[in-house]
């Protein structure tokens, strides 16, 4: 929020966004976006840690709006075309894959690990490697599992989506639901944890 | 408020919409809060007496929308969106990261769905604006939502009724009840008690 140029415009109504509000130019170098992708906000990459080639790669006419791509040293994320999201979190420590036309609602989370280790002995060692004292201790195994997103999905505002979970194609996950199981196609899910509540017409 | 519109206290450079109406006694921490802002009708948001909205509000509202926030109504930090009606009562505490639509915005079928999805990169505001039916949400008086909850559309909370933090409100809620949970679920009634406001401590 501190730099002027990513700002969107100070005053509302309807009025266009002047050239080169966006946040364009200064990603990092194994980052990639397609024709007419935009990417706002100064915190888009605040923690994008990875060193894998091609990390984010991103397709064309996607609208990335307050996204924040939070990728891990060995995180890789690809993203189709014509994708909208709006102050979504991104965090990705092994992979995540989202297809086309997907739409992502404010303040969703999109996660493929669990951060910390569930063992409490193994919490604790995570604890000390994580701490100012534990510079080059190296942490516990951490499960991870990819994140698969098909195209066509609508993910409402405050949803999660947490690791190993595949969205089949068209499905529409409900604002907050928390998504801890597969979607089948075409699904409308909601709930914590989200349940099938009906389907989606085609 | 300053006759420019601009709030003397504002960390962002932006200035109060022409159709929004802030009553004298009203506070508005940011004009952040508007730039999604892009209702055309006469009166976009009115804020009633002593309503308050603070840092993390975000009005994303469309050029039909409507948002009225009643008498001492504190928003700590909802987005609000909303292209036909949201109705905030009087006495509301709505805490951060409630989410208040009363549109998805995007159609339900997917071919619909990728029309307007292609349409949106030609939008110089970037923002998806199809024709979806839009259903009012109406948060009636002394109403408290916890943080995260998210209200869909078409809802009406009753007077006095309570929202669990991270609920998602999916059918609409009586008076004097409490809900939780996701989707929400009544647990319990409240008593409305002494509403009377003289006996509070003092005047206004």
């Amino acid at each position: 929020m501190s730099d002027a140029v990513s700002r969107p415009p100070a005053t509302g109504a309807s009025e266009a966004l002047p050239p080169g509000c966006w946040t364009q130019g200064k990603h990092p170098e194994n980052v990639r976006l397609g024709p007419n992708t935009v990417v706002t906000d100064d915190l888009a990459f605040k923690r994008f840690h990875s060193r894998e080639p091609d990390a984010l790669v991103i397709g064309a006419q996607c609208t990335m709006d307050g996204v924040h791509f939070d990728l891990g040293e060995q995180g890789r994320m690809v993203i189709g075309d014509y994708c909208y999201f709006t102050n979504a979190v991104l965090l990705c420590e092994l992979e995540v894959r989202i297809g086309s036309y997907v739409a992502i609602g404010w303040n969703s989370t999109i996660c493929d690990t669990d951060f910390h280790p569930l063992a409490p002995a193994e919490r604790i060692a995570d604890a000390l490697a994580c701490s100012p004292l534990g510079k080059g201790r190296a942490r516990p195994p951490i499960l991870k599992r990819p994140v698969i997103i098909e195209d066509d999905v609508w993910i409402g505002p405050n949803a999660t989506i947490l690791k190993g979970v595949r969205i089949g194609a068209g499905a529409w996950i409900e604002a907050g639901s928390l998504v801890t199981r597969d979607v089948p196609p075409r699904s409308r899910v909601l709930g914590n944890p989200a349940q099938i509540v009906g389907n989606v017409e085609r | 408020m300053q006759p420019d519109r601009t709030l003397s206290w504002d960390w962002y450079p932006g200035k109060v919409p022409h159709n929004v109406v802030i009553d004298e006694t009203a506070y508005v921490e940011t004009t952040f809060s508007f730039y999604l802002f892009r209702s055309e009708l006469p009166v976009g948001v009115k804020y009633g007496r002593g309503a308050s909205t603070y840092l993390g509000t975000m009005f994303d509202v469309g050029p039909r929308g409507r948002v009225e926030l009643g008498e001492y109504a504190l928003v700590h930090g909802a987005r609000i969106i909303c292209d036909k009606e949201v109705l905030i009562g009087d006495y509301a505490l709505i805490s951060w990261n409630v989410v208040f639509m009363d549109t998805y915005r995007l159609p339900f079928n997917s071919g619909a769905r990728r029309k307007e999805l292609e349409r949106v990169p030609g939008n110089p505001l970037r923002v998806a604006s199809a024709e979806v039916p839009a259903r009012p949400i109406r948060v009636e008086r002394n109403v408290w939502i916890g943080f995260d909850a998210c209200i869909l559309p078409g809802i009406t909370i009753g007077e006095g009724s309570v929202v669990g933090a991270k609920s998602v409100v999916t059918e609409t809620v009586p008076p004097f009840t409490v809900v939780a949970g996701n989707p929400a679920r009544v647990i319990r009634q409240v008593e409305p008690g002494d509403q009377n406001l003289s006996s509070f401590s003092g005047p206004i």
